[in-house]
């Protein structure tokens, strides 16, 4: 089969919640000699994004989001997170992440965690409908170098702004790295509100933060 | 008397879902987080495989053969008002709301003890939600009596039956206690219904577990609440939670007959559809009344009295699906012939209660009544001869014969909030505003069946103690 169709197959068999299928896709294609970061950029990514607007058109229900989380996971931690090579960078290095307050959207956050954590970061995750006051708890407890807000409406997005006001607030922002994801999130928003950088792209903004952590 | 009934299915179907019921008890069993709970069925003959007790069809059916198909039911102060096992039809208020919904508001709040004793003056007056319940749990009282609080209002201003419920091991007792302060013979001529919840699936907390057997010894009524989580906690399909529901009722009329033969113990039940898109329970959905439904003729089968959280609705105001849900549901559960049915007041997934929609749902269950109650097939009531009379002598008007007047009162049931009024006379107001300003009236004219004062100062030295243990003074209300 040529890569194409390889791609093709284990988008599909994500979508379609095929635990077995993917993991028969991601593995053949790993053969082909591709790279493990486009297999998450060019495939898993799309295809769980995908998930994400069918349930939002109640095209799919819980259970459905459910068969796709599972086939994603079972590629990344089976096939894919063996081969990533973590970094010296990232050791003992404790990232916090969530979606923020009002809204229960995980899909985003929860391939960022699972790459953070394939790179070697001890990874907190505090889950959905997440208050600034809990943000920045665990990142003064914690000691975190690194906060993600995970936001998938534009309703929610103001919710970013205030974690990183609670943050100030407790006098947190300068020893923490923001990366602010979702959908309606944009390099403008990342700017307006002081954040760091956009998680849009998670191996871009995993670059950026080993960039950042060696320089500090 | 003809009457209009439902049944969903038949002998060979119910038998069949028994059997099945009966297979996931031997086999599968049930698991009690209570070590010795399970040491008591195991010690009745049950076996033991991991942590899960299996339960042969055997004492199953010695248990079904020691529990009483009729249970007479009484009110506070003595009188019987229905027979439990016969169609009994009690409507009461859903119970155990954690928020209530004031007159024009949109988000519900915490009640307080208030609140409850308010609620219980409403009900008190509303002819056709036979029983009261322990609607409210009360927010500003400790939690650790939070359950066991609730019953004093209801003894001190209600005469009607109560369907309640503890939340811990140690209050039941203080519960019964105040039963029994209230009326010596309060557990032999029983006027209140414990309710106690299996945790689906197949599994018993420590504090339900221990409710039942504590019921089943001072020989007061359970009610064994299954609640299957179509789609989550029990399977999707309507008939695998059926049986589920099922199998978790029996082991709970197991453990009460293998504590103490005889205890009385009504079927019950409050199956909830997973929404598939949002995950929140909705009690009112189709396929959670057809669960409803299935587990009412197994009961019937069995000969058990039965119960069910029906008349009620998952909406979030008291609006147009408030009115249908609470309609058909109500109306379903009354063809069905359930004894027991716990809903109305309630909406948005058994958490919120409004005391305009209790006034609403009394009609409601009005109506409901009058469509059970049927109609007799005597010579007088066929009418042939009115029917002749009329049409060759009286020029075909009904209105002026004797027999209408006769038969009226009888015959028809006349809302009384339900608007019906010609247009020259409607007084532009919705049904909600109606209901609004009797929730006004009633509590303008407050309690009307208190507690004789003799029999009061008896209950306040429990309530008292009850307060005492939460290291608090008693609020009185």
């Amino acid at each position: 089969m040529l890569v194409e169709d390889l791609k093709r197959g284990l988008y599909s068999a994500v979508i379609e919640g095929d635990s077995e299928k993917a993991l028969g896709y991601a593995r053949e294609l790993l053969n082909t000699g591709l790279d493990v970061k486009q297999v998450i950029t060019d495939v898993l990514a799309p295809a769980m994004r995908v998930v994400g607007d069918m349930y939002e058109r109640g095209e799919y229900f819980i259970a459905d989001l459910i068969a796709s989380a599972e086939a994603f996971k079972q590629v990344f931690d089976n096939i894919l997170k063996p081969r990533l090579t973590s970094s010296t960078i990232s050791k003992g290095v404790v990232a916090v992440f969530g979606t923020v307050r009002g809204d229960i959207h995980e899909l985003g956050k929860n391939i960022a965690k699972a790459l953070f954590e394939a790179e070697g970061f001890e990874v907190i995750d505090l889950g959905v409908d997440v208050s600034p006051e809990r943000f920045a708890e665990v990142v003064e407890s914690r000691k975190a170098r690194i906060v993600g807000l995970s936001a998938l409406m534009t309703t929610t997005m103001i919710e970013q702004e205030k974690v990183i006001e609670e943050l100030k607030r407790r006098g947190l922002r300068e020893s923490v790295i923001v990366i602010v994801g979702g959908a309606p999130v944009t390099e403008d928003w990342v700017r307006k509100i002081g954040a760091d950088m956009c998680g849009d792209d998670a191996f871009k903004a995993l670059k950026k933060v080993k960039e950042l952590l060696g320089a500090v | 008397m003809p009457k209009p009934s439902l049944t969903t299915l038949s002998r060979g179907e119910a038998l069949e879902i028994h059997s099945r019921a009966l297979d996931l008890l031997s086999r599968v069993g049930v698991r009690f987080e209570d070590p010795e709970v399970a040491k008591i069925l195991l010690d009745a003959g049950a076996t033991r495989v991991d942590d899960r007790v299996l339960i042969p069809e055997e004492i199953v059916s010695e248990a079904l053969r020691n529990t009483p198909k009729k249970i007479d039911f009484y009110d506070r102060d003595g009188k019987r008002v229905a027979t439990l096992g016969d169609n009994a039809l009690i409507f009461n208020p859903g119970s155990a709301a954690i928020k209530i919904l004031d007159y024009g508001a949109t988000e519900p709040r915490t009640p307080t003890l208030e609140d409850l004793r308010n609620l219980i003056v409403v009900v008190e007056n509303l002819e056709f939600i036979d029983a009261q319940s322990t609607a409210l749990v009360p927010g500003d009282t400790p939690i650790e009596i939070r359950d066991a609080v609730r019953l004093y209002p209801i003894l001190r201003y209600s005469r009607k039956p109560v369907i309640t419920g503890a939340f811990t091991v140690e209050n039941l007792s203080v519960m019964l206690e105040m039963l029994k302060v209230v009326r010596e013979d309060a557990w032999k001529r029983p006027f209140t219904i414990f309710d106690a919840c299996p945790s689906p699936p197949l599994s018993w907390s420590r504090v339900t577990s221990r409710n039942v057997i504590d019921l089943a010894k001072a020989g007061v009524p359970s009610e064994i609440v299954s609640m299957p989580g179509l789609g989550a906690t029990a399977p999707v399909t309507i008939v695998g939670a059926a049986t589920l529901h099922h199998a978790e009722v029996l082991s709970g009329v197991v453990l009460a007959q293998v504590v103490s033969r005889g205890a009385p113990v009504i079927y019950g039940g409050s199956p909830a559809l997973m929404h598939p898109r949002y995950g929140t329970p909705l009690i009112v959905a189709p396929e959670s009344l057809l669960v409803s439904l299935i587990y009412r003729d197994l009961a019937r089968f069995l000969e058990l009295p039965s119960h069910t959280y029906m008349g009620l609705s998952d909406s979030k105001l008291v609006d147009y699906q408030a009115g249908a849900e609470e309609a058909y549901s109500a109306l379903v559960a009354a063809l069905a012939g359930f004894d027991v049915i716990s809903g109305p007041g309630m909406l948005e997934f058994e958490s919120v209660q409004s005391l305009e929609k209790l006034v609403l749902d009394n009609e409601v269950c009005g109506l409901v009544k009058r469509i059970l109650r049927g109609f007799g097939m005597s010579v007088e009531e066929i009418a042939l001869e009115v029917i002749e009379e009329t049409v060759l002598k009286r020029g075909g008007n009904f209105l002026p014969h004797p027999h209408t007047r006769r038969y009226l009162r009888r015959e028809v049931h006349v809302p009384r909030v339900w608007d019906a009024t010609p247009r020259s006379r409607w007084s532009v107001r919705s049904v909600y505003d109606e209901a609004h300003a009797i929730v006004t009236k009633l509590l303008e004219e407050g309690p009307s069946h208190e507690l004789s004062p003799d029999v009061l100062t008896e209950l306040n030295r429990v309530y008292e103690k009850l307060w005492k243990r939460a290291g608090s003074e008693p609020k009185y209300v």
